[in-house]
């Protein structure tokens, strides 16, 4: 596999929310407001880059019926350094995503990449790869939290689209997660199934 | 086998020893950081609902099972000085609990009351702490924005300023309280429920009802502290 084909992957082909179905939690969750989709990716692709390259580096060392705890001490080390960093640097943003960013270290998209990829990949690859879901993720929260925002609370980047109309609040809601999602999980699909003909 | 255990053994302890070491240095770059930012919050929390007030000391009572923090203040007008007291509230909501800095005059009168922490619904309880903003997208995008900097203090919050505290608080269910709102809700000694998250509404306020409760033991232990060491 090309390098750009490692790296592209996860945007479409196997992006990890559409294709893999997996890191859902953190999707419905965080994607109330397009600032903290966008801030949920950057922390979440930091911390997948670097568990990444970490468990490529090890991946001759360690024993094979130990890895999973180790693989899970390198991710929470770089969750705890990012919540550290959002707290002391961004509080503003630390108060919005709340839980989530601790909640990264069962994030399975940081978990499936270590076990899937990097521990058996060198680390250039490892690194592409954890870019490219990275983006995978980041873009199909984006574009989620783009319309939850735009219904849900008549807000985009947090300033009112329309003065003095009633949001739908359904769409802040875990409801209006699902729908959204739903037809963004019927849109890829259909797209691919024309593409297969 | 014995020495495949020891290996293991070996591998994850130092697995573990590295990430404590190297988180180590991060918190020690980080925690000055987040001190400090905590402090601020509980300063601008104390200037917010003690406006013009200088905030005097800390005091800690035990009351009931938990420790009750609050800072005295006074101001000085005409010939007499105002005291004032703020204290923190707390009660569960809907989910997790809501933590209320609350300021009241002597009299019970509520003077601010500043949300410092909360973890409601987005877009149902979470706005206790939404600001009408003034600025539209388009606004802003086209470059017509009005002047950041003041933002109007969120409504909910803002609507306390005047309720006495030591009687009940009604809750009503008049949709988004506006300024026109005041007089009418302050005569029934009322608040204006936020839509679909009347849990929220009725946690803030119980928390402002029990707080002050609290504050009146607290101060007459102070009080009778201060006598007894008079004499």
């Amino acid at each position: 596999m090309s390098y750009y084909r490692v790296f592209a992957k996860g945007i479409w082909e196997k992006n990890p929310i559409l294709i893999l179905g997996i890191g859902m939690c953190p999707t419905l969750a965080v994607s109330t407001s397009v600032s903290n989709a966008l801030w949920m990716t950057l922390a979440a692709t930091f911390v997948l880059i670097f568990s990444n390259i970490f468990v490529s580096l090890i991946k001759s060392v360690v024993p094979s019926h130990i890895r999973i705890p180790i693989f899970i001490a390198i991710i929470a080390t770089f969750v705890i350094i990012v919540e550290l960093t959002l707290k002391a640097f961004q509080p503003d943003i630390y108060k919005a995503l709340g839980i989530f960013i601790p909640l990264i270290v069962v994030n399975c998209i940081i978990l499936g990449r270590a076990e899937e990829f990097a521990s058996k990949n060198t680390v250039l690859p490892s690194v592409l790869d954890g870019l490219g879901m990275g983006l995978g993720f980041g873009l199909t929260l984006t574009v989620l939290a783009f319309f939850r925002e735009i219904l849900g609370s008549n807000r985009l980047f947090g300033y009112t689209l329309i003065p003095g109309m009633e949001p739908a609040t359904i769409m802040t809601l875990a409801p209006g997660a699902f729908f959204t999602l739903a037809i963004m999980l019927w849109g890829m699909n259909a797209l691919k199934s024309r593409k297969r003909r | 086998m014995n020495a495949s255990i020891l290996r293991s053994t070996l591998i994850l302890g130092l697995t573990s020893f590295i990430a404590t070491f190297a988180l180590s240095h991060i918190k020690a770059i980080t925690y000055p950081v987040i001190q400090k930012q905590e402090r601020q919050k509980q300063e601008n929390a104390l200037a917010l609902v003690l406006p013009g007030y200088t905030i005097g000391e800390e005091r800690t009572a035990a009351v009931g099972r938990a420790n009750f923090t609050y800072w005295t203040g006074q101001k000085a007008g005409g010939n007499t000085t105002a005291k004032a007291y703020a204290f923190i509230a707390e009660k569960p909501g809907y989910s997790g609990a809501i933590r209320t800095m609350v300021g009241v005059d002597e009299k019970g009168t509520v003077l601010g009351i500043s949300i410092i922490r909360q973890s409601e619904t987005p877009g149902l309880g979470a706005r206790v702490l939404e600001a009408a903003s003034r600025n539209t997208f388009f606004q802003v995008v086209t470059g017509r924005a009005h002047e950041t900097g003041e933002e109007p203090s969120p409504w909910f919050q803002e609507q306390f300023r005047g309720v006495n505290a030591a009687a009940k608080i009604a809750i009503f269910k008049k949709g988004d309280w506006n300024e026109t709102m005041r007089d009418e809700l302050l005569l029934k000694n009322g608040v204006s429920a936020i839509t679909g998250a009347t849990i929220t509404t009725k946690a803030v306020k119980d928390s402002i009802e029990v707080g002050m409760a609290t504050l009146r033991i607290a101060l007459e232990e102070h009080a009778k502290a201060q006598e007894a060491a008079g004499k």
